[in-house]
This record gives structure tokens, C-alpha cells and sequence, in this order.
């Protein structure tokens, strides 16, 4: 700070001394420098600052990541195991219930062989979603403590939150790689490199996750009514995502309900993220290995085969895209709009 | 464009602190409304408006480098809020704050610690929070674990530890940023006595090297003490502003004479 204002005075005292030999036109010419000289290094100072604090909230948002994986199953037997477990285990309700109980609608015979699969996949994008949101939803509330005691960014807790999600989605896609292995050694699945598209959409995933939490830690500032309401609703969200049935069961149906259930599903961002990912990690695969062996056989594969060996193409890519990044802008004017009156309302 | 950030330039050059004409607005607590369902009865009926209440009254004072400042005054006078609106947490309704150099708040100690993680883990996250690079921190850890005598501790969950020990560990972390002004709330008799003479030790080879404090206690000694000028807040106006000795005078006698009053009926 200090090194500047010095140069500042140094330049000003230069252009004094020039001025008295100047003509008026020189001297205006010389000021328009001096200025735009002056708003340079202003504008260098201001990068320089804004750099120092993404450096800082980068540092602090760390922290609350390691933080909060590490306390998460601090007092539990077999600790982090727990991510990987929790998936499974959820799955393993999932199938009972669903695979004998109900039955399942649409979806072609191999996604019925893969149908533990078909289960955690949606079950793992989903439950990164719920629990990015769930937590950051009262953090700056829970952590009014720091936030009343020190200068710093609100929106790092949202962000934490959405991130150690994160953390937790790359430790359940381990539970998944193995029950993949289990469907592969039945001879179900195929492993291929189109796995690692999910990685594609992570960051859009990550963005979608991002800007919800920035609109909802905002609003249970000042309505503590949201976390009783949002808790309802992801309830209600949970079974409007196809992660135990497919889209395709109202496909081609009759009646009011099954149009107007198949468009809500539809419309339902979530569903994309998760089709898109049960696509990218097995079941295009698994499908082209179908197609192979049918071929081989001398048969001819069924076109709803040939629709689901098709990979998602960059216009999906795009649209998930569109989704992350119209969420992040809408949580940030929410949260750009209200957070001058957090302080009083946490 | 960009002088959004740019608190720092000082009327005069030698202060560290200059506060001119700040005044504070509080919406009133009993008046909060944080449910939907209040929210909006209180929509139908009309009775939505706000009632403000002032919490602080056109305060001014300035600090110099290495000077000191005791604000003192009754619970409740406004002298929190106006550390916060110095610290940058709460923005003043009127008025202007600028400072020069790196402020540490030691407001609340323990405050922002939370009591599921381990101590360690605490201090990464407050030094984070305090500003600090990683390759700082990992070299003043082991300064503030010294510091704060806990070293065997620093694996334990904070809910574990005690009061004292909370405090201890708040006080080494926050006296370690090296700031130029450090804002002080009533947090100078935290531990026990060795503690207390560690921590006092401390606070002067700070004043030595030329930083400046700003203090908010009851106790009268250590005002006189550590600071040269006061701040005297009640009731959100400002009593006195001066030579300490004066308005600690005044102050203590103010004190006595409500205790009179008291006494009298």
C-alpha cells in the first residue's frame, strides 16, 4: 500500500515539473495519461487484492472440506467406510423393495439384469444433490459464530458444503465400481472407458448442487420455515427422478396422469444429471455388448437397443451445462441481493 | 471503478483509525420475524414496518500509530457493535470507518471454533479464516500450540476441552497474526494466572512494536493501563472522548453516582 502512494507522489511531482514548459493542448494530453497511468494502477491494486482474498476463501473453504469429512464419522466404528456402505445399503432397500414389490416399468431386459445398477447410480447422483443441499442450507446460520466475529465471505459455507458432497459422491462411485464388478462377473456388465465421461458433467452437477445451496442457506436466514419445507420436497423430488423406474414407463401410455407425470418428469433437471450418468457408466456399454451378442447369434437388435447403446451427445452435455449454469447465476443474484442482511438475521 | 476495496486512505497519515460520524441501526430483536408464518400475518395485518432502534449516535475518534484507545461504558452502550463496524463485519448506516493495516478482532474468544473437530483442525481453519497462506500456518502452528500449552491436546475434540482451554487456544491463535490494530472484547482475563501473565507479556512487546489496540473493558486499571485516550459510550451517544485519566475519572464517578441513586430510592 505504502510503495504506491509513493509512486503516486513521485509521478505527480514529475508531471509539475513538465507542465511549465507544456502548451495547454500537451497539458491536457498529459493529464489524460496521468489519469489513465493512475486507474491502471488502480486496477492492479484492486487485482492484487482480489486475488489475495480468492487465495484466502480458497484456503478457508479447504479447511472446511477436510473439516467436515473428517467429523463427519469421527465417532463411528469403521469411519470413512461409511460413504461407501451408505450407498449400498440404500441400494440394497432399493431392490428389495422395488424389484419384487412393484415390479418395474419400461427399460429393455438388460436393464433388468443390471437393475441393482440402474438403482445406485441414481441413487449416488441424487443423494450427492440431497446432501450438498441438505447441509448448506442452515450453514450460515450454524456458523454464525465465525461469521459475527470475523471479516470474511459468506458464500464459503455454501461452498464447502456443495464441495465435501463432492468428496463423499467420489467415495460412494468406489461402492459402485464394486457392485459393477459383482454384475460383470454375472456377465451383465461391461466395463469401458465411457466411464469416465461422468467426469464431463461433474463440474455442471457440481454448479446445479452450488446454486440451489446459495438460494436456500440465503433464505433460511430469514425463514426458518425452508428446512422443514425444502426436507417435504426433497421427498417429493426423490420420487419424481427416475432412480427406480424409468421415463420410459409413461412413454406411449394413455391418460392425463401418465402425460402429465411423464412432462414433470421430464422436466425435472435432476433426471437428466442422472440418465446422463447411468448412460455414461454402464448401461450404453452394457447394451452395445447386448447388441454384439445378438449379432453373433445371427439376430437382428431390437432399435430400443440400438436407442440405449447410443452415448449422450454434446447437446445433452450442453443442456446439463445450461441447468449448472443458470442455477449458479440465480443462486449468486439471490445471495449477491440479500447478504448485507444476513448479519442481523443468523 | 475499483476503489470498492480501498478503505485504507487515511485523512491523516499518521492515523490507523479514523471513525467520523458513525451512526447504527437495529432492527429490534422482540420485532424479528424468522417464520413464514409470522411473515405473512404480519403482511395481512399491516404491521410489516420496522421499528430501528439507534444503537449508536454520530461517534467520531481517531488513533494514531502505537496509541491506544479504552472504550468503555455500561452493557448494552454500542461498544461491540462499534469494534464490528471497525472490523468491517457490521456496515455503519452513517458515517465512515477507514484503517490502515491488518486488523485482528478478538471478539468472543471460541466463538467460531467448532466443538465436533480437534483442536488441530481448529487452528487450521481459523488461521485460514485469519488470512493465513498454508506454508504460514503450518509454520505457526507449532507456535500457537506452544503458546496455548496444549500440546497434549491437539488431537482431542474441542467438546473435550475446557472452558479455559477453549479460551487459551482462541487467545494463542488470534494474538498470532502479527496486525497492526488488534481489537480487543473483553478477553484479557482468560486462563489462569499464568496464563493471564503470558498473556500480558504478550500485549505489551505488541504495544513495543507499535501496534495499536483498541479495548473494550470494565475494568478501569487496565484502561488506564494499557490505553491513552477513552471512549465513553451510554446509551449510544458518546459521554466523552479524551486524555484517559479524565474520562475514567468521569466515568467512575458517573458509576457512582447511579449507585447513589440507587441507594437513595
Amino acid at each position: 500500500m505504502s510503495d504506491f502512494e509513493k509512486n503516486g507522489q513521485v509521478t505527480e511531482g514529475a508531471t509539475e515539473l513538465a507542465s511549465d514548459e507544456m502548451t495547454p493542448k500537451e497539458k491536457k494530453e498529459e493529464k489524460k495519461a496521468q489519469e489513465k497511468r493512475e486507474s491502471r494502477e488502480e486496477f492492479k491494486e484492486w487485482l492484487f487484492f482480489q486475488k489475495k482474498e480468492l487465495v484466502k476463501n480458497f484456503n478457508i473453504v479447504k479447511q472446511l472440506v477436510i473439516k467436515s469429512v473428517k467429523v463427519q464419522y469421527r465417532n463411528s466404528v469403521i469411519g470413512i467406510f461409511w460413504t461407501i456402505l451408505n450407498p449400498l445399503l440404500n441400494m440394497l432397500v432399493m431392490y428389495l423393495v422395488f424389484s419384487n414389490m412393484f415390479g418395474r416399468g419400461g427399460g429393455t431386459w438388460v436393464d433388468g439384469n443390471t437393475y441393482t445398477l440402474y438403482l445406485l447410480c441414481g441413487n449416488i447422483v441424487f443423494g450427492m444433490m440431497r446432501t450438498a443441499t441438505y447441509q448448506a442450507l442452515p450453514s450460515l446460520v450454524y456458523n454464525r459464530g465465525l461469521l459475527t466475529k470475523n471479516k470474511m465471505s459468506y458464500n464459503v459455507f455454501p461452498l464447502a458444503n456443495t464441495l465435501s458432497a463432492m468428496v463423499n459422491f467420489a467415495f460412494s462411485f468406489i461402492a459402485l465400481l464394486g457392485v459393477m464388478l459383482v454384475v460383470w462377473i454375472q456377465g451383465n456388465a461391461v466395463f469401458s472407458w465411457n466411464i469416465l465421461l461422468a467426469l464431463v458433467v461433474l463440474p455442471a452437477l457440481f454448479l446445479f448442487c452450488y446454486g440451489l445451496s446459495l438460494v436456500l442457506s440465503a433464505l433460511y436466514t430469514f425463514f426458518r420455515d425452508i428446512m422443514h419445507f425444502y426436507n417435504v420436497f426433497l421427498t417429493l423430488w426423490m420420487y419424481l427422478t427416475p432412480i427406480f423406474y424409468s421415463v420410459t414407463m409413461f412413454e406411449g401410455k394413455q391418460g392425463f396422469l401418465n402425460k402429465f407425470m411423464y412432462i414433470v418428469v421430464k422436466c425435472n433437471p435432476m433426471t437428466h444429471f442422472v440418465d446422463y450418468f447411468r448412460n455414461v457408466v454402464y448401461r450404453c456399454s452394457a447394451h452395445a455388448g447386448a447388441i454384439e451378442n445378438i449379432v453373433a447369434q445371427g439376430g437382428i437388435a431390437p432399435p430400443e437397443f440400438i436407442e440405449a447403446a447410443t452415448l449422450p451427445g454434446f447437446g445433452t452435455v450442453a443442456m446439463l451445462y445450461s441447468i449448472g449454469i443458470i442455477s449458479t447465476l440465480i443462486g449468486a443474484i439471490v445471495f449477491m441481493c440479500t447478504k448485507r442482511k444476513f448479519i442481523y438475521n443468523i | 471503478m475499483f476503489k470498492s476495496h480501498k478503505k485504507h486512505v487515511m485523512k491523516n497519515s499518521e492515523n490507523v483509525i479514523e471513525v467520523e460520524n458513525v451512526s447504527m441501526d437495529f432492527y429490534r430483536r422482540d420485532e424479528k420475524v424468522d417464520n413464514l408464518k409470522e411473515f405473512f400475518v404480519r403482511l395481512i395485518k399491516g404491521k410489516l414496518e420496522k421499528k430501528k432502534e439507534r444503537i449508536l449516535e454520530n461517534i467520531s475518534f481517531e488513533l494514531k500509530k502505537g496509541e491506544s484507545i479504552g472504550l468503555i461504558g455500561h452493557n448494552g452502550a454500542g461498544k461491540s457493535t462499534l469494534l464490528k463496524i471497525i472490523s468491517d463485519i457490521l456496515q455503519p448506516t452513517e458515517g465512515s470507518v477507514r484503517t490502515h493495516g491488518v486488523i485482528a478482532p478478538l471478539l468472543n474468544l471460541g466463538a467460531g471454533f467448532d466443538y465436533e473437530a480437534s483442536g488441530k483442525e481448529n487452528v487450521y481453519l481459523n488461521g485460514a479464516i485469519l488470512g493465513y497462506s498454508k506454508r504460514e500456518l503450518e509454520r505457526k502452528y507449532q507456535e500457537i500450540v506452544e503458546f496455548s500449552e496444549l500440546q497434549d491436546y491437539m488431537n482431542v475434540p474441542l467438546k473435550n476441552y475446557s472452558s479455559g482451554m477453549v479460551a487459551r487456544l482462541g487467545f494463542a491463535i488470534a494474538i498470532d497474526v502479527e496486525p497492526q490494530i488488534l481489537l480487543v472484547d473483553e478477553i484479557l482475563s482468560v486462563g489462569d494466572e499464568n496464563f493471564r501473565r503470558k498473556c500480558a507479556a504478550k500485549i505489551d512487546e505488541l504495544r513495543k512494536k507499535g501496534v495499536s489496540f483498541v479495548i473494550v473493558s470494565h475494568n478501569m486499571d487496565q484502561i488506564r493501563n494499557l490505553c491513552q485516550k477513552a471512549l465513553w459510550i451510554e446509551n449510544s451517544h458518546v459521554m466523552g472522548y479524551g486524555e484517559v485519566n479524565d474520562i475514567c475519572k468521569q466515568y467512575e464517578a458517573y458509576c457512582a453516582s447511579i449507585v447513589d441513586k440507587d441507594k437513595n430510592g
